[in-house]
């Protein structure tokens, strides 16, 4: 199993990197924002699946990343990469000077509290003259979806692969001893408050990228699309869908849900709408710990496996 | 010799209660000290207060002759202050190994980064505590006397100077006191420190070289054993409690 996983991951690696040269330009297009998707999914997984802080807060990391590229782009007319430079920093910044404090709650606590953030942020925003207040900012227009469909396949490796080391270095089980007891982990001699923060940094770099190469790609931002908080959602449904705390089931829980809600919103629109929602309770219900962990389990436990996590669940 | 740990005047309150009432004690390099008292007594919390999850009120902690009453937990771990917790908490969805191996990374001096030997390091642990057959069960899978038992590998996972034990024998069998017992002499003939919170007293009456007793948040009684266990007011505030 385990010596077959690397050739696995190096060839779907090729095929959705070949994407862009066999696929229509609607599949390119799909693809870009299932990837996008994927990296923020990996993003939260760091500070809500290792960590195990479920944050709200991650819709924040991306629309300074958009804005970080809007601004250096449209008002100091600077190259892209500066752009993303300028949004990881913002990111940086705000997940050290906002997680100190924010990041001393835990469970509900710290939910509503990122949630705030995300609202708050919003209204800043709209009330920054060069973020263009609640007008938002044009980008200049680049047609190249190749290129785009490139970067963010390529951010996804680079988050993927960083999500890989982190499971199995010192950092990543601070990380894990912290969800899994943080008190436990702070008598062990894990530094706690910088471990946190540190992940919520690490969190926001690949938010705030993904949200960079959305806002060039899109050539438009405004507050509310930016700051959407129910982006955030989607990117926590994902990475729980999938399986929170493991290297590759945030993946395949963005391009899964991804897939089935473009089809059904092309086939039943009325439906689609309802999708995540549904998602959503039957994960909890019937694979709390994600379809990584059902795929594991269930050849050994066949459907029992469901039975005991609705019978654990206790309805 | 100077006291490796020393306690001066340490109070802590909870709105009104005061759990731990002005106590003061030292534990010697090498020494088994034994803490007993009711429940209630402010055992756990006088371990909370030495390992960092807890402020003082007031009184002060020094740690080899320098204060640590205002450092956070984990500053101690890394100094080398090792605690097991009565109610345990192990990291439920690590592995047996895993959890130990935490301590091997992080602990005294900052740990071993190593992962591959930060796991040796656990496996040598558990194998000394009597878990090495239970290396790759998930935590929360052991039962009581085992996770007695991964508590103290995880803290001696950690290289500790001194080892706090927070009722490590309570609800083991005879067999398993005994051998709890033999493991912390052991753990002492290495050169750790060790303080001992226990409710059984004949165990911990062989085993500690020096007896404190702590009653309503102060402590009532300290020295020789035999010599504490004999003192009437032990008698009437524990033993005879105990036995009526
Ligand atoms: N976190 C806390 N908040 C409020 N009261 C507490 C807390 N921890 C302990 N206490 C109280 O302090 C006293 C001492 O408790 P504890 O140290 O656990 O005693 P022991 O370990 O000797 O049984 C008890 O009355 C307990 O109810
Ligand atoms: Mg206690």
């Amino acid at each position: 199993m385990k010596a077959l996983q690397i050739p696995a991951v190096l060839i779907a690696l090729i095929v959705l990197a070949a994407v862009p040269w066999f696929g229509s330009d609607v599949l390119v297009q799909f693809g870009i924002n299932a990837l996008l998707l994927a990296v923020l999914a990996q993003g939260w997984n760091i500070i809500g699946g290792y960590t195990g802080y479920a944050s709200f807060g991650n819709s924040v990391f991306y629309g300074l990343g958009s804005y970080g590229v809007g601004i250096a782009m449209v008002q100091w007319e600077l190259p892209f990469a500066v752009g993303l430079a300028f949004g990881v920093v913002l990111s940086v910044a705000f997940a050290i000077l906002l997680g100190i404090p924010v990041l001393r709650l835990k469970g509900h606590y710290f939910a509503i509290a990122t949630l705030a953030l995300a609202q708050v942020m919003t209204a800043i925003v709209s009330n920054v003259k060069i973020a263009g207040q609640n007008i938002g900012l044009v980008l200049p227009p680049l047609n190249n979806d190749l290129l785009f469909y490139e970067l963010a396949l390529g951010l996804l490796v680079v988050a993927t692969l960083t999500i890989y080391w982190l499971s199995r270095s010192r950092f990543g089980f601070g990380l894990i001893a912290i969800r899994e007891n943080e008190e436990g982990a702070a008598v062990m001699g894990v530094n706690t408050t910088l471990y946190k923060v540190l992940a919520f940094a690490l969190s926001g770099v690949f938010s705030a990228l993904a949200g960079g190469i959305h806002a060039y790609w899109v050539t438009f931002i405004d507050p509310e699309s930016a700051f959407d908080i129910s982006l955030n959602v989607k990117m926590i449904i994902m990475a729980v869908f999938g399986g929170p705390g493991t290297v590759f089931g945030p993946i395949i829980g963005a391009l899964s849900l991804s897939a089935i809600s473009e089809f059904l919103s092309s086939e039943i629109t009325s439906i689609a709408g309802l999708f995540f929602g549904v998602v959503v309770v039957a994960a909890v219900v019937l694979m709390p710990r994600g379809l990584a962990d059902m795929l594991r389990r269930f050849r050994t436990t066949g459907w029992r496996y469901f039975a005991e996590n609705i019978k654990a669940t206790r309805l | 010799m100077s006291a490796i740990l020393e306690i001066k005047n340490v109070t802590r309150r909870f709105s009104g209660l005061v759990a731990v009432n002005d106590v003061s004690f030292d534990l010697q390099p090498k020494e088994i000290l034994g803490i007993i008292g009711p429940n209630g007594a402010g055992k756990t919390t006088l371990i909370s207060l030495i390992s960092g999850t807890l402020p003082p009120s007031s009184g002060d902690i020094l740690f080899e002759g320098k204060s640590i009453a205002n450092m956070p937990a984990y500053q101690r771990a890394r100094l080398g202050i090792g605690r097991t917790f009565q109610i345990m908490r192990p990291f439920p969805g690590l592995s047996v190994l895993d959890n130990v191996a935490v301590g091997a990374l992080f602990g005294r001096g900052g740990g071993n980064a190593e992962l591959a030997r930060a796991r040796e390091l656990a496996r040598a642990q558990l194998d000394f505590v009597g878990l090495g057959k239970n290396v790759d069960q998930r935590a929360d899978e052991l039962g009581g006397p085992g996770r007695k038992r991964l508590e103290l590998a995880k803290a001696l996972a950690m290289q500790p100077k001194v080892l706090l034990c927070d009722e490590v024998m309570a609800g083991l069998n005879l067999v398993e006191i005994d051998e709890v017992i033999d493991v912390i002499r052991k753990v002492r003939n290495e050169g750790i420190s060790v303080l001992v919170i226990e409710h059984v007293i004949k165990a911990i009456k062989s085993l500690s070289d020096r007896l404190l007793v702590l009653h309503h948040g102060e402590k009532i009684a300290d020295g020789d054993p035999e010599t504490v266990l004999a003192n009437q007011a032990v008698v009437e505030a524990y033993l005879g409690k105990r036995r009526a």
